[in-house]
């Protein structure tokens, strides 16, 4: 029995060891990619003249000769509940790797999986510092970024944020912490903004919503920047019910409590499964609104929420992040990553492979490996032609906020997700008022 | 060899269901305080207050049923064999993966793989606890504690690998479908019910009285029975007490994968869902009192309405906090469980 046992062990270590094996075999099979070298050659001539511009004594020097590895420790969860976009971040760390390594710089990404747990994020980070990263990226959630922002600190290294939305992970006195993506406040005040206009645009005001958000800092945070902003755009809150996003199994009492407040819309906030439990329990007992509108919703901007759920997902919005659809470097890169890996790139994946660009144009412009210096170039940088529908280049503030996040307002329409305002990124026309039982 | 150390502890399976009457006492108190709640909140004065408290009753009725099914085959599992078995969840998760597959990629109704799933989770079981659990079997409870929880790992991170995190889900085409007059989603008294909800309720509740048949009429039951009430005795009669833990952990997690089947339909499938209910499995399980397959089904039952009218009285909090309240206070007042105290 006891050699039974050994053997159930064993066999856990070689599907553990096959799983990292075939981490590794990637970056070989990328590099053999001919694609992947061809649209590397674009962004790296743009960062070549900033280079020359920002330190003109080494402009003679060829770029990143000063920097001639850069090895990038990528932050994620690569198990557990979250895995899927881990997973996804990390690969899209190593595409972005591949596709901006020259003759001149060679990018190396060392991935860790945090597990979902702060501690662990944080050890992961530590060691990979000490076996050399000379940047981080990560890490999918607030609560491991900010272990990892004050790793970042310490060892004075830069830490670029792909996706993390709390507020506080970034602050004026940390000078090695920089995020891509809007955080919660943004998310929340142009939530409240794309709601007042969408009403207003169609001559059907938006004046009342019930809120509904999953219970943790993320629903949290989000919902108390939305009503801050909602008074200033004359939105009134009539009602905001929690949940807990990870047991609930059943909403129908709640979505009751929306239908007797009959509100203008039903603003939600949360995750993929609850997210899709929500518009599916709306659509049968159809309270009296005239839209759903989720505000940083994780599942209402995937292509894959109107093939879940083709009955109760027709009209309903998401303000969100999301990649910029109407650029073609963005959709080569989408293309190629569903290639490589199977499954449609999903906007996390692309801000992971968007902070690995931010890491590599600072190393280029400091023409150095050092942490500080990567970092101190970081908080100068201008990274154009964002892969996001930002309405600028990507730069920082003091605090090391993009200057330039912003979500879009994306609607599903005729079963696919498509971007409907502001009008410059928009796919098609908002439709509204507009339920998924009409 | 697996029992020695054990062998003179007299069992806790119980089988039968007796309800004292308090119990009942605790449900109309449930339904007073909704009642209240009606009363006291500014919405609930309005006839939609009254469909909010209907809805929150049939709501925590229908998913009890299901708790109380889960539940059970984790006290099935617990009466028998004393272990505590942490991966029942992830079994249940393993389950439903099986009826995705069998269900979108073979194309048969999900419903029709309760013939299929439970009868192949049932060898599962049974092959993990032959070759993996019956060596830790009469050691320390925590090495067995341990080994489950280890289990649960393995079984999600293979699942992981094998599916990815990728959500899936298996919907009905006949979900909102009208059968003669009645029209689904149904509608009483302003209250939603979706057709997988009630398929779950009924199917759960007649899963439940399939296994109290076979406990106490078949000569397996009764075998079993007696391995739950005294191993040595059992064994002193005839019963071949190794082979009846093999098939009772089997027929546990049989249980758990017929609750899988019947609440894939609506909900959201990853390789972590199973796992939300192992906590309320525990306390439903402790709340029945351990070993009590009657007492399981039960508290399942006043857990969900717990659940759905604690979240009407506290708004804004988890869903679950009502639902520990009674588990703490169950811990301290009656640690034996509401239906716990003494053997048949």
């Amino acid at each position: 029995m006891r050699r039974t046992r050994y053997l159930a062990v064993g066999l856990a270590l070689t599907i553990a060891l096959a799983g990292c094996g075939g981490d590794e075999a990637d970056p070989e099979e990328a590099t053999e990619d001919g694609a992947a070298t061809e649209t590397s050659t674009e962004a790296p001539t743009e960062e070549a003249t900033e280079t020359a511009a920002a330190s003109p004594t080494e402009a003679g020097t060829a770029s990143g000769e000063g920097c001639a590895e850069l090895v990038i420790g990528s932050v994620h969860p690569l198990t557990g509940g979250l895995a899927l976009d881990g997973t996804q971040m990390d690969a899209a760390t190593q595409m972005a790797a591949d596709d901006l390594s020259t003759d001149g710089l060679s990018i190396t990404i060392a991935s860790a999986d945090s597990q979902g747990e702060p501690e662990i994020g944080q050890t992961e980070a530590q060691r990979l510092i000490q076996e050399g990263a000379n940047a981080l990226v990560g890490t999918y959630q607030s609560a491991v970024t900010t272990n990892l922002a004050t790793v970042a600190q310490r060892e004075q290294v830069p830490l670029v944020i792909d996706v993390a939305v709390d507020d506080a992970i970034t602050s004026e006195d940390n000078d090695y912490v920089f995020r891509i993506q809007p955080n919660a406040t943004a998310m929340g005040t142009f939530g409240a903004q794309y709601l007042q206009a969408l009403g207003e645009n169609a001559g059907e005001p938006i004046e009342t919503v019930v809120y509904m958000h999953d219970e943790t800092s993320f629903g949290t945070s989000v919902l108390a920047a939305f009503e801050a902003e909602a008074g200033n755009v004359g939105i009134e809150i009539l009602e905001t019910i929690a949940y807990n996003p990870f047991e609930v199994q059943d909403v129908t009492t709640e979505m009751q409590r929306v239908a007797a407040a009959a509100p203008d819309a039903l603003v939600v906030t949360g995750y993929y499964n609850d997210g899709v439990l929500v518009a599916e329990t709306a659509a049968s007992v159809q309270p009296d609104v005239n839209a759903i509108v989720g505000v940083a919703q994780g599942a209402y901007d995937l292509p894959q929420f109107p093939q879940d759920t083709p009955d109760a997902s027709n009209g309903i919005f998401d303000s969100n992040y999301h990649f910029d659809a109407t650029k073609e470097r963005v959709q080569d890169i989408r293309s190629r990553f569903e290639e490589e890996n199977g499954d449609a790139m999903r906007t996390a994946a692309v801000l992971a492979y968007q902070a690995v660009e931010v890491i590599a144009t600072a190393a280029r412009s400091a023409a150095s490996c050092d942490g500080a210096d990567i970092a101190a170039a970081i908080q100068e940088v201008e990274v154009p032609e964002p892969l996001l529908t930002f309405p600028g280049p990507i730069t920082f503030d003091d605090s090391g906020e993009n200057e330039n996040a912003q979500p879009v307002l994306m609607q599903v329409q005729e079963g696919e997700v498509l971007q409907v305002y502001p009008e410059e990124f928009a796919e098609a026309e908002p439709q509204f008022p507009a339920v998924p039982w009409q | 060899m697996s029992d020695a150390g054990a062998s003179s502890r007299t069992g806790r399976l119980q089988t039968r269901l007796h309800v004292p009457r308090w119990v009942w006492g605790v449900v109309l108190a449930l339904v007073v305080l909704l009642w209240r709640w009606t009363e006291v909140s500014d919405l609930a004065v309005t006839p939609a207050g009254r469909t909010i408290a209907l809805q929150a009753l049939t709501t925590g009725l229908l998913i009890g049923g299901v708790y109380g099914l889960v539940a059970m085959g984790l006290s099935l599992i617990f009466g028998v064999l004393e272990i505590i078995n942490f991966a029942h969840g992830a079994f249940l998760t393993l389950a439903m993966y099986l009826t995705w597959v069998l269900a979108d990629g073979v194309g048969i109704d999900p419903y029709l793989t309760l013939l299929i799933t439970p009868l192949l989770m049932f060898l599962v079981g049974a092959a993990v606890q032959k070759v993996v659990i019956n060596p830790a079997m009469g050691q320390p409870l925590e090495n067995q504690l341990l080994l489950t929880f280890a289990l649960s790992i393995l079984i999600e991170n293979a699942l992981l690998l094998a599916f990815s995190a990728n959500p899936r889900s298996v919907r009905l085409d006949y979900a909102n479908a009208s059968i003669g007059p009645v029209e689904f989603p149904l509608r009483i008294g302003g209250a939603i019910i979706e057709l997988p909800r009630i398929v779950a309720f009924v199917g759960g509740l007649a899963v439940a009285w399939a296994l109290f048949s076979f406990l106490n009429r078949s000569r397996v039951g009764t075998a079993i029975r007696a391995a739950g009430l005294n191993r040595t005795g059992a064994s002193l009669v005839g019963v071949n007490v190794d082979r009846i833990q093999v098939l009772t952990f089997g027929l546990g997690t049989a249980v758990a994968a017929a609750a899988g089947v019947l609440v894939l339909p609506f909900l959201t499938l990853e390789p972590t869902t199973g796992t939300q209910f192992n906590i309320l499995s525990f306390v439903i399980v402790v709340l029945g009192g351990l070993g009590n397959i009657g007492g399981a089904l039960v508290g399942g039952i006043l857990i969900g309405l717990t659940q759905e009218i604690g979240g009407l009285l506290f708004p804004g909090q988890s869903k679950l906090l009502p639902v520990f309240i009674i588990f703490i206070a169950t811990l301290f007042l009656k640690p034996e469980g509401l239906f716990g105290g003494g053997a048949e």
